[in-house]
């Protein structure tokens, strides 16, 4: 927690950040899955490898759409590599912290915020030609609050506690697959064949960050109105 | 407007969107914990007697003590209590629960020791489901007090509900020694039932009938206990006449009322099953109740309306599971239950889910397994099914439904000798098992 407090005074976004788990005041210990703990491990690890996955397709869309906007700001996939290590490594952070009770944020919190964090890089990606620093940032920031998102689902189906770590490296390499599963979709599909062209942005980012946008500002209003 | 001065606004928005995002939730928190939590009106005959008067004026009392004197922890538990009670009458669980828990984390958050808070808290969260959480705070409240019987009655229940049947005998008997009244026969009567011995399960029913004071709720609740014992062995006479004689005791109660209902569609009349249950559903929110009028509804050939009534129980149901998911303190785990919701639905995908998330909670638990096993056997995946009938059966329970489904997933499984064992235990009594599946097992048995 030092740790975090002495980052916060260098950068306002970590106090952001600090201000949303503040009002997890109600810590609660993560569910226990009791049946995973008399199952082999390599069937607890195939079954957090799915569960992961799944929670990014078909179930994820918000984290879809969050994806799918990190790889519209930039046709280089230097840009697209550099986002999404920021935000898997940020993630995996909040995750991991938040499985073992030590930072917890009310779902009430983290899913409009997620709504609003996809919301913002898909209007970003039009405002946005190249990657700046306080982007590679802001996408971490954003992470973290996935990540809490994540634990909120996988606390819906438990860990179990003598093979806590193995399940949730399971989850996290299930969810990263999913991720990297949507970057190739993308970049076969949009970057590769006309991420060159001239009407690359006008045409392909523009509309589709709009549609993003439209719908994230939906889920937004949508989560915040459901506290 | 430059592209620059966009970006900043955009930035801008977005923190303070947070930020009231933050601050809507937690006024909203502060707003729940100052929350008045009134009582509810109670429905039908409930709402007349003398003991709603004085309940209605012991809360009235309790709550102005309170607003003198927030601190006061004493008057908190017996609110508490008052709350918790209430929810037995009424079926407003998710309400009460939620109102008690305030109640009891106050005083827990003065004195976290609080035997008395511990042990409702502990109720609490049986109550919702929670029941491993229940049974650690059941052991803290044993740890500061081992001479009280209705702790011990908790760890009963919550090892029951874990599947640990061993520690949950052990601790009934302790329970019996301390305190040998009807909590403690009705704990030693349900494990026997466990065991599959119904005629001791009847006769410890009976002692806990007998030690209690006719015609309170905790007594006719009881006596419908006793009476669902003398169903699942088939003596549907004798069922009846307890569910009439609870109602005489304790007019309009409904759970005697769904026994009647229960016996009437034992005896093929659904008409007059209907017309019971209707009046049940009137009096309290119960959603077996309700999935039970969908199957009475269904057999009358009301098509429609057994659909909006299975479907309505679907809506409560998650609706309790959504309350949970919004407040941490009050998580209501209503999986088993869905599943087998879903199932009438016929929506098998969803039904295996949330049995599945009932499982990983309690893989010991023979009713859990009873539920996969069942899930998978409506799927027609059989072979996946035996191992969870198996564990179901572990206990030896003589439950006709359990037998009966177990004996057709053994037989679609190939294993004919144990199928036609099971098949015939369960038709030895001439329990009702419900109209599909009597239908089905009696089919099944002629191919044996």
């Amino acid at each position: 927690m030092s740790l975090l407090f002495f980052h916060a005074r260098k950068n306002p976004w970590i106090i952001a950040a600090i201000l949303l788990l503040v009002p997890a005041s109600g810590l609660y210990a993560h569910t226990i899955n009791y049946s995973l703990e008399k199952a082999p491990t390599e069937h607890v690890i195939l079954f957090y490898l799915k569960l992961g996955f799944s929670h990014i397709i078909p179930q994820g869309l918000d984290h879809i759409l969050f994806v799918v906007g990190l790889c519209l700001l930039s046709n280089k996939v230097k840009v697209i590599l550099w986002q999404a290590t920021a935000f898997t490594v940020a993630h995996s952070i909040t995750l991991a912290l938040s499985m073992k009770s030590i930072i917890v944020a009310p779902s009430a919190i983290v899913e409009p915020i997620i709504a609003l964090s996809i919301l913002f890089v898909a209007i970003e990606n039009m405002l946005l030609t190249e990657l700046k620093p306080w982007r590679i940032i802001l996408v971490f920031m954003f992470g973290l609050i996935h990540g809490l998102g994540f634990a909120s689902s996988l606390n819906e189906i438990g860990l179990p506690r003598n093979k806590f770590a193995v399940s949730i490296l399971s989850f996290n390499i299930g969810v990263e697959l999913g991720q990297i599963a949507i970057i190739i979709v993308v970049f076969a599909l949009l970057v590769k064949p006309f991420g060159k062209k001239i009407y690359y942005k006008k045409r392909i980012v523009y509309p589709i960050s709009i549609a993003i946008a439209a719908i994230a500002l939906y889920w937004t209003i949508q989560r915040t109105l459901s506290i | 407007m430059k592209k620059k001065q966009i970006y900043i606004l955009l930035t801008m928005v977005v923190i303070g969107a947070a930020i009231a995002i933050i601050y809507n939730y937690n006024k909203k928190q502060k707003e729940k914990q100052n929350a008045i939590y009134s009582l509810l009106d109670r429905k039908g005959p409930a709402a007349q007697t003398k003991e709603w008067v004085e309940v209605r004026k012991q809360a009235n009392d309790l709550m102005i003590a309170l607003k003198n004197n927030p601190t006061d922890t004493k008057t908190s538990l017996k609110l508490a209590a008052l709350f918790i009670q209430e929810a037995r009458e009424t079926g407003n669980y998710v309400y009460y629960d939620m109102a008690a828990m305030r109640q009891i984390n106050g005083v827990l958050n003065q004195e976290p020791n609080n035997f008395n808070a511990l042990v409702f808290k502990s109720l609490i969260q049986l109550s919702q489901h929670h029941f491993a959480d229940g049974l650690v705070t059941a052991q803290k409240a044993k740890t500061i007090n081992p001479y009280n019987g209705y702790v011990y009655g908790l760890l009963v229940d919550g090892n029951v509900e874990m599947g640990s049947y061993d520690s949950a005998v052990a601790y009934a008997d302790k329970m019996v020694s301390v305190r040998p009244d009807l909590t403690s026969y009705s704990r030693v009567s349900y494990l026997r039932e466990i065991y599959g011995d119904y005629a001791g399960s009847i006769k410890a029913m009976k002692m806990a009938v007998e030690t209690g004071g006719a015609g309170d709720e905790h007594t006719e609740w009881t006596r419908v206990q006793l009476g669902s014992l003398y169903e699942k062995t088939g003596d549907f006479n004798k069922a009846d006449s307890l569910y009439n004689y609870s109602l005489a005791l304790r007019p309009g109660y409904s759970y005697a009322i769904a026994g009647l209902a229960r016996v009437a569609m034992a005896k093929n009349d659904y008409k007059k099953a209907i017309a019971y249950y209707e009046q049940s559903d009137s009096l309290i929110n119960d959603n077996m109740m309700k999935e039970e009028l969908a199957e009475a509804y269904r057999l009358d050939g009301q098509t429609k309306k057994a659909e909006e009534t299975a479907k309505a129980v679907i809506a409560d149901l998650s609706k309790d599971a959504q309350a949970g998911i919004n407040d941490e303190n009050i998580g209501h785990y209503a999986d088993k239950e869905l599943a087998y919701a879903y199932l009438k639905v016929n929506n098998t995908d969803k039904a295996l889910e949330h049995a599945m998330l009932e499982f990983n909670r309690r893989p010991e638990n023979i009713d859990v397994n009873e539920a996969v096993a069942w899930v998978y056997y409506k799927k027609g995946e059989f072979e996946k099914a035996l191992p969870y009938i198996k564990t179901a059966l572990k206990t030896n329970s003589k439950n006709p439904i359990l037998l009966s489904r177990a004996g057709l997933i053994y037989l679609k499984s190939g294993d004919k000798a144990t199928a036609k064992t099971l098949l015939q235990q369960a038709n030895t009594t001439n329990a009702f098992i419900g109209y599909a599946l009597r239908t089905e097992t009696e089919a099944a048995t002629k191919t044996l």
